[in-house]
């Protein structure tokens, strides 16, 4: 009976925290999540900082992986030296490529999956998207190299109708970790994407198609502001994974497409440096980090103008 | 009927591309598992001889084995950890909520390679160093590397599925004086059950894929199935593991669609199966 007597002294502010809740166990609240709480804590963040630990010391001598009895930034020096810093800048070329791409090639055929194709095959359509997605990732990235090796079946296809005369030298080079990266992480934008414009109802882009605007100008300024929390949501599964990416580039990228992540692995597994594997591991996070806050900030101020002038049009906002 | 226009041409013709694309090396694999040549990549001729010589290969079967066992306890480890975060999330979300979702986010978002070097080292320190054998252990190792992310998408995924469940069923069983713990047992825990399940199903097909991970704490000895593969990637693959592959393609298909299934049953739309499954 307390909780209706709750109910009536619970002020009504909207807010979840005020709702009557029953008389648990005497527990705290969150009980429940402590075991994972624990899990995640001893297996995550305990490794993870004494890998941060590891990048401020050295490596001593031939035998050793790591010292951390003298503490400096050398081997973050050491990780951005042009050797190393070439590698980062691939990285980055092929995470900020691959990203754009990939949101190229998923807009409109998220579009269509979300208002064109049959409503009824749409749940088959989308389990096909995902089929590839949860094919192991590195079988798939070995059947593109069946395919594009020098004597697979895209150059036998290409010299048979005359668009090559040649072997197709495309394996192991950047454009094939390009092609394994797009095709390895194009799910994971197209998904969120689906229902960020399945979301943007028809009777919005109705409205806006009543009020006189094209199928362009409603696209532009209906359904893709509207769905804008859902792309963004997929830049960020595509670039972020794709940044750390070790598989694609040992599969595709032979020595003329390395990328970060291997570099990391090397450190650790060949090298056995771990003081400077270490340090290029926390730079690649930072990295990935400061690119998505820049990338965010640019996507802030290019709007600006933007909204400015919508609110002008549309006036009050509700 | 309304007639077609330029632009539900084009972009019918792209998805047509797009599905192409993601097909193709899926394709390819099926297709070159069925090669009789010594190499993958160079075919010969078409025949079972691969399928055959998995049988007499203890190295394939054991790495298969090693990853099944592993998927199967990552999962179970996962799936208990994710469905009690997920439910405090849902039902008991505190002023501890926000800083345990960053925790959830950071786990989701640090790149894989990140978490595989920084298990290694730790592994060996608690194994060696502290002296708890049990993680010189190569399933353990495994078990616990995978179970770190799938952890986070369980949670997520209960989590989501239970702040869509009003809360008065729950309060009705408390006004009955149903204790706590029968509370979660007989209410909560049957509402969240298609969450659960799916969120161990894919915990399980996580643990079948992760290579990464794998590569780094992995004991000889206990090689999973995608070290072997990666190991040959090195040294020259043969047709058998396209073929195990395609054996694996069949169980992930049958495992998606036991998801989709059991979704379907609870009542989700297409859409919402989709954001379950795509683990957001």
């Amino acid at each position: 009976m307390t909780t209706i007597a709750e109910k009536r002294a619970a002020p009504d502010s909207g807010r979840r925290a005020t709702r009557p809740r029953p008389r648990w166990l005497k527990l705290p609240s969150f009980a429940l999540a402590i075991p994972a709480w624990a899990w995640l804590f001893a297996f995550f963040v305990a490794p993870v900082a004494l890998v941060v630990w590891f990048s401020f010391g050295y490596k001593p001598g031939i035998f050793g992986t790591h010292a951390n009895d003298v503490l400096s930034f050398d081997r973050y020096a050491e990780a951005l030296s042009p050797t190393f810093f070439s590698t980062f800048q691939n990285t980055l070329w092929v995470g900020v490529v691959g990203t754009l791409i990939c949101l190229a090639i998923s807009i409109p055929f998220a579009y269509w999956l979300a208002f064109k194709a049959p409503v009824a095959r749409r749940g088959i359509l989308l389990a096909m998207v995902m089929i590839p997605f949860w094919t192991n990732f590195l079988v798939r990235t070995i059947g593109w190299q069946i395919i594009l090796a020098p004597g697979g079946v895209l150059s036998e296809a290409m010299q048979s109708i005359g668009l090559l005369n040649e072997p197709l030298e495309i394996l192991y080079t950047r454009t094939a970790v390009l092609i394994g990266v797009v095709y390895n992480y194009l799910p994971l934008m197209i998904l969120p994407m689906f229902v960020a414009f399945d979301r943007v109802s028809l009777p919005m882009r109705e409205a806006s198609k009543d009020l006189g605007a094209g199928r362009w100008s409603t696209f532009m300024n209906v359904t893709l502001p509207l769905a804008k929390p859902g792309i963004v949501v997929g830049i960020l599964l595509v670039y972020i994974p794709l940044m750390g990416d070790y598989i694609t580039a040992t599969v595709l990228g032979g020595a003329k497409g390395n990328m970060a992540g291997q570099m990391v692995a090397n450190q650790f597994q060949t090298a056995q440096n771990w003081a400077l594997g270490s340090a290029m591991a926390v730079v690649l996070v930072l990295t990935i980090l400061t690119t998505v806050a820049i990338a965010a900030l640019v996507a802030w101020l290019a709007a600006w103008p933007l909204r400015r002038s919508q609110r002008l049009v549309l006036g009050d906002k509700s | 009927m309304k007639r077609l226009t330029l632009t539900d041409i084009s972009l019918k013709v792209w998805a047509v591309v797009v599905f192409a694309f993601l097909f193709a090396p899926i394709a390819i694999i099926i297709i070159y598992s069925f090669n009789e040549g010594r190499l993958l990549v160079s075919w010969n001729e078409f025949g079972f001889g691969s399928f055959s010589a998995i049988v007499t290969k203890p190295a394939i079967t054991d790495a298969v084995l090693v990853s099944i066992q592993t998927g199967f306890i990552a999962a179970l480890i996962a799936t208990a950890l994710g469905t009690m975060a997920g439910v405090a999330l849902a039902r008991r979300a505190g002023k501890w909520a926000p800083a345990f979702l960053i925790l959830l986010v950071l786990v989701t978002v640090t790149p894989e390679i990140v978490d595989a070097v920084s298990l290694l080292p730790w592994m060996v320190f608690l194994g060696q160093d502290v002296g708890l054998s049990m993680f010189d252990n190569g399933i353990v190792r495994l078990v616990v590397g995978h179970s770190l992310f799938a952890t986070a998408v369980v949670a997520y995924i209960v989590r989501s599925r239970l702040v869509g469940i009003d809360e008065s069923l729950e309060e009705a069983a408390a006004d009955l004086y149903a204790p706590p713990f029968k509370r979660f047992t007989q209410i909560t825990l049957p509402l969240v059950m298609p969450a659960v399940l799916a969120g161990g199903l894919l915990s399980f097909t996580l643990s079948l894929d992760n290579t990464i991970v794998s590569a780094f704490v992995q004991v000889s000895g206990s090689t999973p199935w995608p070290v072997y593969v990666l190991s040959a990637v090195r040294t020259g693959l043969r047709p058998e593991i396209a073929a195990v592959s395609t054996i694996m393609l069949l169980l992930t298909l049958l495992a998606l669609g036991l998801v989709a299934y059991v979704l379907r049953r609870a009542g989700d739309s297409a859409t919402d199966i989709a954001k379950t499954v795509g683990g957001g």
